[in-house]
Parts: structure tokens; sequence; C-alpha cells
């Protein structure tokens, strides 16, 4: 049966359908679509079979996207995302060719934790036009512009947060989110900026370590819970990259919920084809339905965790440069 | 000096000798456990009693121009030894017995019993002092803290290990230490001759392609595409010799289908692949293949330098370009002389350096 790729990116968010379900018709999309992943995936699901489980849906490396323009032949790029990178580096790039898709994406999921109509979002982050690269910027400029009120908006960078600012951002009895990267939010906080008020809500985006030394996930959250005025509970996490059209949250938490359209593991990096057991470290995977057009079947290069309730904890880059040589390994040794 | 280079040599000679039960004892225990491969073990001990020799011993210690190696005050060192090849700490031992140093011995799990007979018959011939043990804790159990600290492993591995060394009071963040890092060697090659292939299998397979010293790149004047089939002679004219023991985990199929995927010319060899990449080996089990000569050096060594140890080659008159270290021939890639310098680094130098106040 021929795959119309209308009905399948309707069906993405459609919650009566079961995940494995529509990855597998992803994955059929995919196989036919993608050469790249068709190759990929024949190495392990022979031509015309269909995964079983989820488990069992070949993940390409991430590292496709600086490698390979992945776009599903018969599509064109709207827009192309880029990683973050300097000099050298090379970059992920990411074409999206279907845009209604990423903005369903970032509103369901945003919706999902937050009533967007009750708040005025507060962005400390160059604005989307001084970085139209940027998958974050684009998401945050979307997030800003449906705001009916007018209200929300991208912060003057390297100032600090004023009392005005907070008085026009909690008119008609709005409450505050506070959205950045996470050293983008402590260089905030150095700036002597003001407290938040009651019912606010701070969203940090990551990147700790590309300014500042290295800090855990739990001493950023007091940091930015003290530093602002805010009750933990009231700081989350969101995790997202160029290479994803969706976005997961960890309300609250360290730990990340994945939306419905999304399926995260974690995997031994030593046979990516095994699902670490709860508490075991491996690499995340990432099962994107929202990637229809580019792959949705990602393995990543983060170290992660997965708890029993099947949350995943992100912490940090897997490092694979000691897998060689004559090394000391004290506890595998 | 030349009287303990004579000792040492003694001792080896009774260490190697076909009579020493308790090495062959050792040899069968580390085959039996899977441990190491008979032939690796064989080639191994083969190649130290090539290189083992006065001559040897007496250049190492000449390279230093000291007039004598006797420390001012005699240190502890703590020698951490991997696993990842038979005897691979060798040079550590025989670099803190030259020293006069005492010795500490974290006997690797996966080598536990090779190394062992070696230490025995040094300590008998008070050539060495110390004492050694596969465990942490049985070490710590001396009361001995280290003085310094030689180990191979990762960047990312330093902190784990002195982490573990201070829990056991072993040595902590302030104990000098010399961590030789470097995790790949590669081969510039100029010809495709029966020799040189055969020379190369031996540098890229030998011990699974374990260890620095083993040819993780090499840069040649033919494409894989051209030669992938007459070189996969070699290799199995390799294994069929030197069958190997140690296996890739699945993710080496999972990067085959990625380099299928991405179109990257590969020579899938179930145990090992090919790749015609310039990516930073960091993975065991896959050699990395660059069409070039010796102006592609000019760019490589600078942009992986990190991790690098040894540039071998085949024509011994090669000149490389400026700021590389020397040259060393292929032939000889598993099979260094004693003085080889991990790293850069002589292990000797750095002990004789280590608590040296004078001219050093």
């Amino acid at each position: 049966m021929t795959i119309d790729p209308k009905q399948l990116s309707l069906s993405i968010f459609d919650s009566t359908q079961s995940f494995i379900e529509k990855a597998r018709s992803l994955f059929k999309f995919q196989v036919g679509s993608n050469p790249v992943y068709g190759r990929f995936a024949k190495h392990f699901i022979p031509s015309g079979e269909l995964p079983e489980s989820v488990d069992e849906i070949p993940l390409l490396p991430i590292r496709v996207f600086k490698e390979c323009d992945l776009i599903a032949d018969g599509f064109r790029a709207k827009l192309t995302f880029k990683s973050s990178g300097t000099g050298n580096m090379e970059r992920s790039r990411h074409h999206v060719a279907d845009l209604e898709l990423y903005r369903r994406s970032i509103l369901s999921e945003f919706s999902n934790h937050f009533n967007s109509t009750d708040y005025t979002l507060l962005c400390y982050a160059p604005g989307y036009s001084d970085n139209s690269d940027s998958s974050l910027l684009w998401m945050l400029q979307y997030l800003v512009e449906l705001d009916e009120k007018g209200l929300s908006r991208f912060l003057p960078l390297h100032q600090p947060l004023i009392q005005s600012d907070i008085d026009e951002a909690v008119q008609h009895d709005r409450k505050i989110i506070l959205f950045g990267a996470a050293f983008g939010l402590l260089d905030l906080l150095d700036l002597d900026s003001e407290g938040l008020p009651d019912g606010s809500q701070i969203v940090e985006t990551g990147g700790m370590k590309t300014r500042r030394r290295e800090m855990s996930k739990s001493e950023l959250r007091s940091r930015l819970s003290e530093g602002f005025g805010v009750p933990q509970q009231h700081v989350h996490s969101e995790y997202g990259m160029c290479e994803l059209m969706s976005q997961l949250y960890a309300i609250g938490s360290e730990w990340f919920d994945s939306p419905e359209w999304v399926h995260t593991s974690v995997r031994d990096p030593n046979d990516p084809e095994r699902m670490c057991s709860p508490g075991e470290e491996g690499k995340v995977a990432i099962i994107d339905l929202a990637n229809m057009y580019s792959c949705p079947f990602i393995l990543t290069e983060d170290r992660g965790v997965m708890n029993e309730e099947g949350q995943i904890a992100i912490l940090g880059r897997w490092h694979s440069a000691a897998l060689r040589g004559c090394n000391f390994l004290i506890d595998r040794d | 000096m030349n009287t303990k280079i004579e000792e040492l040599v003694k001792a080896i000679e009774e260490w190697l000798s076909p009579d020493n039960y308790r090495l062959k004892e050792a040899i069968d225990k580390t085959v039996n456990e899977g441990l190491s491969s008979f032939e690796d073990i064989k080639y191994q001990i083969l190649t130290l009693k090539k290189t083992l020799k006065k001559g040897e011993f007496t250049r190492w210690v000449e390279s230093l121009n000291v007039d004598r190696l006797n420390p001012e005050e005699r240190l502890t060192v703590l020698c951490l030894h991997a696993g990842n090849l038979p005897l691979v700490g060798i040079q550590d031992i025989l670099a803190v017995v030259l020293s006069s140093h005492s010795y500490l011995g974290k006997l690797s799990r996966k080598d536990p019993y090779l190394s062992e007979t070696l230490l025995e018959i040094l300590k008998k011939r008070d050539l060495l002092d110390g004492k050694w043990a596969v465990n942490l804790e049985e070490l710590a159990g001396g009361k001995v803290k280290a003085d310094a600290l030689l180990f191979s492993g990762s960047t990312e591995s330093v902190e784990p290990v002195i982490d573990a060394l201070t829990s056991y009071d072993l040595a902590d963040s302030a104990t000098p230490k010399l961590v030789r890092t470097a995790h790949y060697s590669l081969a510039l090659i100029d010809n495709d001759r029966p020799e040189t292939f055969r020379q190369l299998a031996n540098a890229v397979l030998r011990y699974g392609g374990s260890g620095c010293r083993s040819v993780a790149m090499v840069i040649a004047p033919f494409g894989l595409k051209s030669k992938k089939c007459e070189f996969t002679d070699y290799v199995e004219e390799f294994w069929l010799r030197n069958p190997q023991h140690k296996k890739p985990a699945p993710s080496l199929y999972y990067r085959h289908a990625y380099n299928s995927a991405t179109g990257v010319e590969q020579s899938w060899l179930v145990d090992f692949m090919i790749e015609e990449t310039d990516l930073q080996p960091t993975e065991p089990f896959i050699l990395h293949w660059i069409e070039g000569d010796r102006e592609t050096l000019n760019e490589l060594p600078q942009k992986y330098r990190r991790g690098l140890q040894t540039i071998y080659v085949t024509d011994p008159d090669i000149e490389l370009p400026a700021g590389l270290p020397a040259p060393e021939m292929l032939s000889d890639a598993q099979q260094p002389p004693i003085w080889w310098r991990p790293d850069g680094v002589d292990p000797l130098k750095w002990l004789r350096k280590l608590n040296c106040s004078q001219d050093c």
C-alpha cells in the first residue's frame, strides 16, 4: 500500500494510534524515501519486513546529520537548522520540510506542561534574527509570537531583569516563564537581576559546559531557585537539539518525560540494539516521529540513564576516546 | 651501573629460559583462562628475548647522560599495569629496577600471571624491592603510600583512577604521575609489496589491535577500494597463524551498517573493519585508511596529535615534516626496543628526574 505522507504526518499526534503502529508506518516511509536510512536499516531488518517492537527499530548515529543531507525523497527544505559550533567544527544540518509539523510539536508539548494563555514568556537569549540557524531560537520566537497579548518577548542581553520588566510581564494576571540557556540564566543572576514574583517558572535549556565551569544539574537548579526566588519545583529543564523536531521537558526535577510521539531509551554503547536497564548509563536513543522527513530514529552521543518510571536524565556527553589503547581502567580492569 | 645491567640481564635470561616452569605455568593459565592467545604471548616473549639484551639496556641508560642512576632518596613508585596485551607493563617494571626505586604494582586482572613470574625472579635476585597484587585493597594493606605513579589511560580515566587510589590511601592528586594517554599509531606506506602488507597486517592486527603501538591509521599512495582484496589476503594469512583472540563489540557491526548507509568505502572483516575515513581513531578494531603521501602527514598529526604514539614508515630514508617525532620502521611496530618512549616520554628518565636535585 502506498504511503500518503500528509496522512502520515497527521497521524503522528493522533493519540488513538499506538506508538509502535505509528513508528512502523514511519519506518516503512523512511526505508522507502530516505536512501541513507534504507541502506542502514537493511543491515538489521530484511527488506520488506517491519520491526516487531520499538526496541527493534535500527537507530541511526546522530553524526549522520553532520555527514549527510537528510530529507525524504520528493520534499525540499523550507528551513535548515544548524547546530552551534565554533571554528572548523563540523555542524549538524537539519533540513525541515514541514514547518507546521515543527510548530505542532513545539506547541503540543509546551501546552502539555504550561497553559500558554496564563503566562508571559521572557526569553533570555539572542533573538532569532541574530542566529537564524538555531532551532531553539526559532522555537522561542514561535512561542513569543503566539502570545496574543504581545507581552512575551526576548529580554535584552547583558542587562539585568529589572522591576519594570516584571511589572509589564505580569499584567492581566499573567505569570512569568523565564526561558534561557543555563549559562545565560546564571549570567542574568550575576547582573543582579530582580527576583521573580510568586507563581513564576524557569525553564533552562542546558548548554552549561560551553561557557562556565562544569556544574551539576542539582547545583544549577539550586542556584536558579535561590537566585530568582522561585521554588525548586518551578525550575524545569528542556532537552532539545537541532537534530530533533521535538522537545523533552523535566518538570521540577532532573528527569525528562517524553511527548506521546517520542520514545526515549538508553542503549548500551557497545551494543546499541540492547536497552540498558534502569540505572545503567548508556547512550540516549530517541525516536522522534516529528522527524518524519529527516530521520526519526536516532542514537545520540549523549550519556543518559533511565529510571524505573521510564524518565531519562541527561548526564553529559558520551566519551569514546577511552576505548582504544593500553588503558588502565580502574572499574573494568 | 654496568653490574646492575649484567645482573638484570641474568635475571631476564633465567626468566625467559626454557626451564622456567613458573613462566610455562603462567602462560598455560593465561591461555586456559582465555586472557590472551598462545600466539600473542609467544610473539611477545620472542620479542622480549630479542630486545632485552645488555646492549639495549646500556643504550637506554646511556641515553640519560648521567653518571649514576641511584636516586638521592629511594621512592616508592606505584605502577598500574594495563592488561590490553600480554606483559605490556614490563617497561615500567624495568625502569623502576634500573632507577633503584621501590616498586608497588597493581597487576591487571587481564594479565595477572605473566609479569608476576618476572617480578619473583627480580625480587629473589635483590634487583627489586616491593610488592604487587591484582587488587588495590591488597596493595593498600601494607600501609605504603606511593611517591610517584606510572600508568596508561585516557584523559578521562585520570580523575577516577586518582579518586580510587586516594580512597585506598595509595596516592593522591598531589602524587607526581606519568600518565600516558596515546592510544594509536599511524603508518605511512609507500608501496604495496607483499612484505609491506605483511608488516602492516601485523602492526594492525597483532593483539587484536590493542595498544598504542598498534596501527589504527594508514596513509597509502592508493585508495582502499583498489587494494582491499589484496590486503585482505594478508589479513587472512595473519589470522590463519594468529587467530584473533579478542572479538569486537556488536557496535562495530553498527558502524559497518552506518558506513554502508553513508557511502564510506570499507572492508568488513567481521572481527575487524577497514574504512576509508580520516576520523580520529578512538574505537578498537578499526583501521582508518587514507589515500595520501608524506604531505598528508602535514595535516593529520596536527589534527590528531592528541593520542598519536608513533609514525611508522617503510622507507628508512624518508624525512617527515618538521615538528614530528622521528619515525620508526613499520617492521618494528610490535617489537619495540626496551627504550621506546610511550607518549614521547622515557619512563626511566622521568623516574630519574623525580627526586634529582641537580643536573638531571
